[in-house]
C-alpha cells in the first residue's frame, strides 16, 4: 500500500526526481575522477526504470505523435472517424435501448429487491393471479417484506366516454416504491378509502391542463363518481412501462366496473434483507398448497411461484432471443464491415508511410516499438469513433424516444453501461482494424496482398448479409401488401364488447339481441364469433414439433358462421355445427404435415375429431409462415369473452358508428371498442415496413462502405503498378488488359465474400423465418437482387480509379523514378 | 585487479548494511563496499543506483540532502526501521543458507 503511495508520489514529482538522480550521477562522476563511467543518459534511464512507470512516458510519446500524424492528413481522419463512429453509433443504439428496457433498473426505490411473480403448474402458465391469492401472500409471507397487486382496465371518463387507462393497485403501491406526489397525495395504506384516484403526471398535463388546484376535485369514471386525491410526480414510473392515465386503489375494482372478479392481476413482492429469491418462492409455493385446501377452484394442483427481477421496464424471455440475436447480428455486421474497410484504408495509408517506416526502423526503432506507435494511432481513431458513435447512438435513441412519446423516466442518456459498452466496441473495433495492418507495416511488408484480399473478402461478405437481409424483408412486405393472407379483412370489423361479469346465458343474450339487430342494417353481410379475433391482440399458441418440424398452433373458437364471414374456404369435410363438442377443424397445412398421405378428415387430433379441413388463413400472426390454425365450436362458457365479427358489402367507415352505438345500446353500462381489421393489417404492415426500412439504410451503409473500400484498394493498385501498366502499353496491351491486369487480383476475394455472405444470410435469415409473410428465407429472388445491386456497386467502385490505369502514359511511367 | 560482479539480491543486502552505521551517499555506498570486501567487490554504477531506486520503492531507505565531503550537495541514503528489519531477515535468511552451502562442501 505504501509502496503504492510512494509510486504515485515519484509520478507526480517525476521531474524533480529526475533531476536529483541527474546531479547524483553527475557528483558520482567527478568523484570517480577520470576513470570510465557508464553512459549518463542510459543509466539514468535504467534507475528510473525501478519506478514503474516508463510506459506512460512512451504512452505519451505515441499519443503525442499520433494526434500529430492524424492532424497531417484530416481528410482521412474524418472519412475513418465517421466510418467507425457509424459503426459504433448503430451498435450503441441498440444496446442502449436494450439497457433501457432490461438493464437499467427503474427509478423506484430500491429496485433491486423487487420480484415479479407469475404462476405455474404443470399444465398451466400464467403471469397472473387471482387478487384473492395475491391478498393471502400479502398477509401470510414472512420472507416478502411487501406484496404488490396491480391489474389493468380501460374506464370512461366523463359523459363524452373517451377511455383511458386505469391501473387497479395495491394502497401501499406508491409508498412501497418510494413514489412522490407532484400535487396533493397518492393512496395511503393505512387507511381506508372510498373511491378516490391518482392521476399519473402526462394525464394530468394532457386531459386537465395541468390544473395547479385539481386535489379534491371530482371526476365521472364509467359513469360513477370519483375524487381525484392527487398527481403522481413526473419520473414516477411505476412498475414496467405502460404508464396508465390513472391509478385507483384495487379494493375499488368492483366499484368502477360492476361484476369485476379480480382475477387477473400482476404481483410483484420485495424480497426481505439478505434473502435470495429461491427462498421466497419455495416459501409462496408451500403457501399457495395451503390455500388451495381451502380455495381448490382458484389455485393449481402444485402450483409453483417463479420470479423475475421486477425492478426492470421488462424482462427477457426466452421467444426474444431470435430477436436480440439477429438485431446485434445485423449491428456487429456493420460496424465489421466499417472495420474492414477502415483496415484496407490503413494499408494503403501505410504505404504512403513507408519511407518514414524504413527511416525509423533503419535508426533504430524496434520492431515491437513501431508497431504499438501505429497501433497507439488506431486507438486513438477508435477512441474519436467510440465518441462520435456514442453521441449519435444517443442521438437515434433521443430521436426515437420523441417520436413514439416515450415517458419522461426513460432517459436515454448513455450511463456507465452504455459507454463501457461503446469504449470496448471501439477497443475490440481497433483490434480488429489496426492490428493486422501494423503488423504489415511494422514489418514492411505492406505490398503484400493477402491481408489486404483478406479484408476485402470480409467487406464484401458483411455488406452481402446485410443486403440481403434487406432484400428478404423488401420481398416479404411487397407479398404482404400485394397478396391477400388468406381471409378478408378488408370489408370486417370486430366489436370487443368486453362483457365483464356476465354469465354465458346473459352473454348469449346479448349476442343474439346484437345480430338480430345487426342482420336489419343494409350493408352487413355476414356475422360470427372468435374467441381470438383476426390480427387482433389476444391469441392461444402452442409450440408443437410434428414429423421434425417445429409448427407454431394457433388455435381458436368459433361459431360456425366464421369461415363464411371471414371468406375462408373449407377444402374438405364438413364445417364445424351447433353441438360439436369433439370436433376440430385444421387448417391445410396442418393437415398436410400431420397426415401427409391420408385423408385427415375422420383422424384424431389431441383427443378431438377432425371434421374438416380449412384453407390457410394466417389470423394472428399473416407474418409467420411456420403457423398453423385449430378451429373448435366455441363452449358456452367462453361466450363472455367472445368478439364479434361483421363483414360489410361496401365500405366499413359508413356502418362504425352504427354498429358502436347498436353494440352500447343493448346494455348502456358496456363499452365496447371497434376496430377495422383493415387497419389492424395495415398497423402489422406499417411495423413490417420500419423494419424493413432500417434494414435496407443498414445495407445501403455497409454496401457504401465496402465501395469506399474498394475504390482505395483499387487506387492504391493502380498507383502500385503505374510503372509495369506503362511498360505493358508501350509493348501494345489493349485497355481491356490494363484493366485485368489491374483487377484481377481481386476476383478471388469478392468471389469468396460473396459466397461466405450468401452462406452467412442463409444461416441468418432461419431466425427470420417467423418474419416474412410466407416468403422463403431462402428466396431466391431477394437472393440475386441483392447480390446483383451489390456487385454492379462494387464494379462501379473498381472502374472509377481503375480508369486512371487507362490514362497512363507510357513515357511518363517509364521515366518515373 | 579482476572485476567481480555479484547477484542483485546480494548487492541489495550489501548496501543495507553498509547503511546501518549511518547515512551515506551513492558514492560512498560503492566506495564502502569495494574497501571492506578488501577491493574484491566493485559495484558497478550500472547496478548501484537501479537499486537504490528499488529499495527506495520498498522504503527500505530514505533520501535526504546533506554536504559531501567535497562540499557538495548530494542525497544522502539512510536506512529506514523497516530496512532494518529486512536487513535482519535478509542476514538469518543468508546465514542459514550459507551455512548449509558450507556443510555440503565441506562433506561432500
Amino acid at each position: 500500500m505504501s509502496q503504492l503511495f510512494r509510486r504515485l508520489r515519484y509520478l507526480l514529482n517525476r521531474r524533480r526526481f529526475d533531476r536529483e538522480l541527474a546531479g547524483e550521477l553527475e557528483f558520482h562522476r567527478e568523484m570517480r575522477g577520470g576513470r570510465p563511467f557508464g553512459n549518463t543518459l542510459r543509466l539514468r534511464e535504467e534507475a528510473r526504470d525501478a519506478w514503474g512507470w516508463t510506459w506512460i512516458d512512451r504512452l505519451g510519446q505515441d499519443l503525442r505523435y499520433a494526434a500529430r500524424k492524424l492532424r497531417q492528413s484530416p481528410g482521412f481522419t474524418i472519412t475513418a472517424v465517421l466510418m467507425l463512429a457509424l459503426g459504433i453509433g448503430v451498435n450503441v443504439a441498440t444496446f442502449g435501448f436494450f439497457n433501457l428496457m432490461f438493464l437499467r433498473p427503474l427509478p423506484v426505490r430500491d429496485p433491486g429487491t423487487l420480484l415479479h411473480f407469475w404462476r405455474q403448474a404443470p399444465q398451466n402458465l400464467a403471469d397472473n393471479f387471482p387478487y384473492s391469492e395475491a391478498a393471502f401472500f400479502a398477509e401470510y409471507s414472512k420472507n416478502l417484506s411487501a406484496v404488490m397487486a396491480a391489474s389493468g382496465a380501460r374506464l370512461k371518463i366523463g359523459a363524452e366516454g373517451k377511455l383511458l387507462n386505469a391501473h387497479f393497485v395495491t394502497p401501499n403501491y406508491f409508498s412501497e416504491l418510494g413514489a412522490t406526489a407532484a400535487i396533493g397525495r397518492l393512496l395511503d395504506p393505512l387507511q381506508r378509502e372510498g373511491p378516490v384516484v391518482v392521476l399519473s403526471y402526462p394525464f394530468w398535463r394532457s386531459h386537465f391542463a395541468a390544473d395547479p388546484s385539481i386535489a379534491g376535485k371530482m371526476i365521472h369514471l364509467n359513469n360513477k363518481p370519483a375524487t381525484i386525491i392527487g398527481v403522481a410526480s413526473k419520473d414516477f414510473s411505476g412498475l414496467g412501462l405502460g404508464t396508465p392515465d390513472l391509478w385507483a386503489s384495487i379494493a375499488q375494482q368492483p366499484y368502477f366496473i360492476s361484476g369485476s372478479d379480480l382475477q387477473g392481476v400482476q404481483m410483484w413482492g420485495r424480497l426481505r434483507p439478505g434473502l435470495t429469491p429461491s427462498v421466497a418462492e419455495a416459501e409462496l409455493a408451500s403457501l399457495a398448497a395451503r390455500l388451495r385446501q381451502q380455495d381448490p377452484k382458484d389455485i393449481w394442483e402444485n402450483e409453483t411461484l417463479p420470479s423475475q427481477p421486477g425492478g426492470y421496464a421488462a424482462t427477457v424471455r426466452p421467444e426474444m432471443y431470435p430477436v436480440f440475436a439477429i438485431v446485434a447480428a445485423l449491428g456487429l455486421l456493420i460496424l465489421g464491415a466499417a472495420c474492414a474497410t477502415l483496415g484496407s484504408l490503413l494499408l494503403a495509408r501505410g504505404v504512403s508511410r513507408d519511407r518514414e517506416i524504413a527511416i525509423r526502423i533503419s535508426i533504430g526503432a524496434g520492431r515491437i516499438r513501431l508497431m504499438r506507435q501505429l497501433f497507439t494511432e488506431s486507438l486513438v481513431l477508435a477512441g474519436l469513433g467510440s465518441a462520435t458513435g456514442l453521441a449519435m447512438g444517443y442521438a437515434a435513441l433521443r430521436g426515437l424516444m420523441i417520436w413514439t412519446d416515450s415517458p419522461e423516466w426513460l432517459n436515454p442518456a448513455p450511463d456507465w453501461r452504455v459507454t463501457a459498452f461503446a469504449l470496448s466496441l471501439g477497443l475490440a473495433a481497433a483490434i480488429l482494424f489496426g492490428i493486422a495492418p501494423a503488423w504489415q507495416i511494422a514489418r514492411q511488408r505492406v505490398r503484400a496482398t493477402k491481408v489486404r484480399q483478406i479484408l476485402i473478402g470480409a467487406q464484401v461478405a458483411a455488406s452481402c448479409v446485410l443486403l440481403i437481409v434487406a432484400g428478404l424483408l423488401v420481398r416479404a412486405l411487397n407479398h404482404a401488401v400485394t397478396t391477400t393472407p388468406g381471409f378478408e379483412y378488408e370489408h370486417v370489423i370486430a366489436v370487443y364488447p368486453s362483457l365483464q361479469g356476465y354469465s354465458p346465458v346473459q352473454a348469449a343474450a346479448y349476442f343474439d339481441t346484437l345480430r338480430a339487430r345487426l342482420s336489419h342494417v343494409p350493408g352487413v353481410e355476414s356475422i360470427s364469433m372468435a374467441s381470438n379475433p383476426p390480427l387482433g391482440n389476444r391469441w392461444t399458441v402452442d409450440k408443437a414439433n410434428v414429423a421434425g418440424q417445429s409448427i407454431n398452433i394457433h388455435s381458436n373458437h368459433i361459431d360456425p358462421r366464421f369461415f363464411e364471414t371471414m371468406k375462408i374456404p373449407l377444402l374438405r369435410g364438413r364445417n364445424l355445427m351447433p353441438g360439436d363438442t369433439q370436433a376440430v377443424v385444421v387448417s391445410e397445412s396442418l393437415a398436410r404435415v400431420e397426415w401427409p398421405s391420408q385423408d385427415p378428415v375422420g383422424q384424431t387430433f389431441s383427443k378431438d375429431v377432425v371434421v374438416g379441413v380449412a384453407a390457410n388463413a394466417r389470423l394472428v400472426s399473416p407474418e409467420d409462415s411456420d403457423a398453423v390454425e385449430v378451429y373448435h365450436l366455441a363452449p358456452q362458457e367462453l361466450l363472455p369473452s367472445m368478439v364479434v365479427l361483421i363483414r360489410t358489402s361496401g365500405p366499413v367507415e359508413p356502418l362504425v358508428p352504427l354498429i358502436a352505438s347498436t353494440a352500447k345500446s343493448i346494455d348502456p353500462l358496456l363499452f365496447p371498442e371497434v376496430q377495422l381489421l383493415k387497419s389492424s393489417f395495415s398497423h402489422k404492415v406499417d411495423q413490417a415496413g420500419y423494419a424493413t426500412l432500417t434494414a435496407g439504410v443498414l445495407g445501403l451503409v455497409a454496401m457504401l462502405l465496402a465501395c469506399l473500400g474498394i475504390v482505395g484498394i483499387v487506387a492504391y493498385a493502380v498507383s502500385q503498378r503505374t510503372k509495369e501498366i506503362g511498360i505493358r502499353m508501350a509493348l501494345g496491351a489493349k485497355p481491356a488488359d490494363v484493366l485485368s491486369i489491374v483487377l484481377r487480383q481481386f476476383a478471388a476475394p469478392v468471389i469468396a465474400g460473396l459466397l461466405v455472405g450468401i452462406g452467412g444470410a442463409a444461416v441468418l435469415s432461419q431466425i427470420l423465418r417467423g418474419q416474412l409473410y410466407g416468403i422463403s428465407n431462402l428466396d431466391p429472388i431477394a437472393y440475386l437482387a441483392a447480390i446483383g445491386v451489390f456487385v454492379m456497386a462494387a464494379v462501379l467502385a473498381a472502374l472509377l480509379p481503375a480508369r486512371r490505369a487507362l490514362r497512363v502514359d507510357p513515357m511518363l511511367a517509364l521515366r518515373y523514378e | 585487479m579482476p572485476k567481480n560482479e555479484m547477484p542483485s539480491g546480494a548487492l541489495v543486502l550489501l548496501i543495507l548494511r553498509v547503511l546501518r552505521s549511518g547515512a551515506l551517499h551513492g558514492y560512498a555506498i560503492a566506495q564502502r563496499i569495494h574497501v571492506l570486501s578488501s577491493e574484491v567487490l566493485h559495484v558497478e554504477e550500472g547496478s548501484l543506483y537501479p537499486a537504490l531506486q528499488r529499495i527506495l520503492l520498498k522504503g527500505w531507505v530514505s533520501a535526504e540532502w546533506g554536504i559531501s565531503e567535497t562540499n557538495r550537495k548530494v542525497r544522502f541514503y539512510r536506512l529506514t526501521p523497516d530496512g532494518l528489519k529486512q536487513l535482519e531477515a535478509e542476514l538469518s535468511g543468508y546465514d542459514r543458507v550459507n551455512e548449509a552451502i558450507q556443510s555440503v562442501l565441506r562433506t561432500a
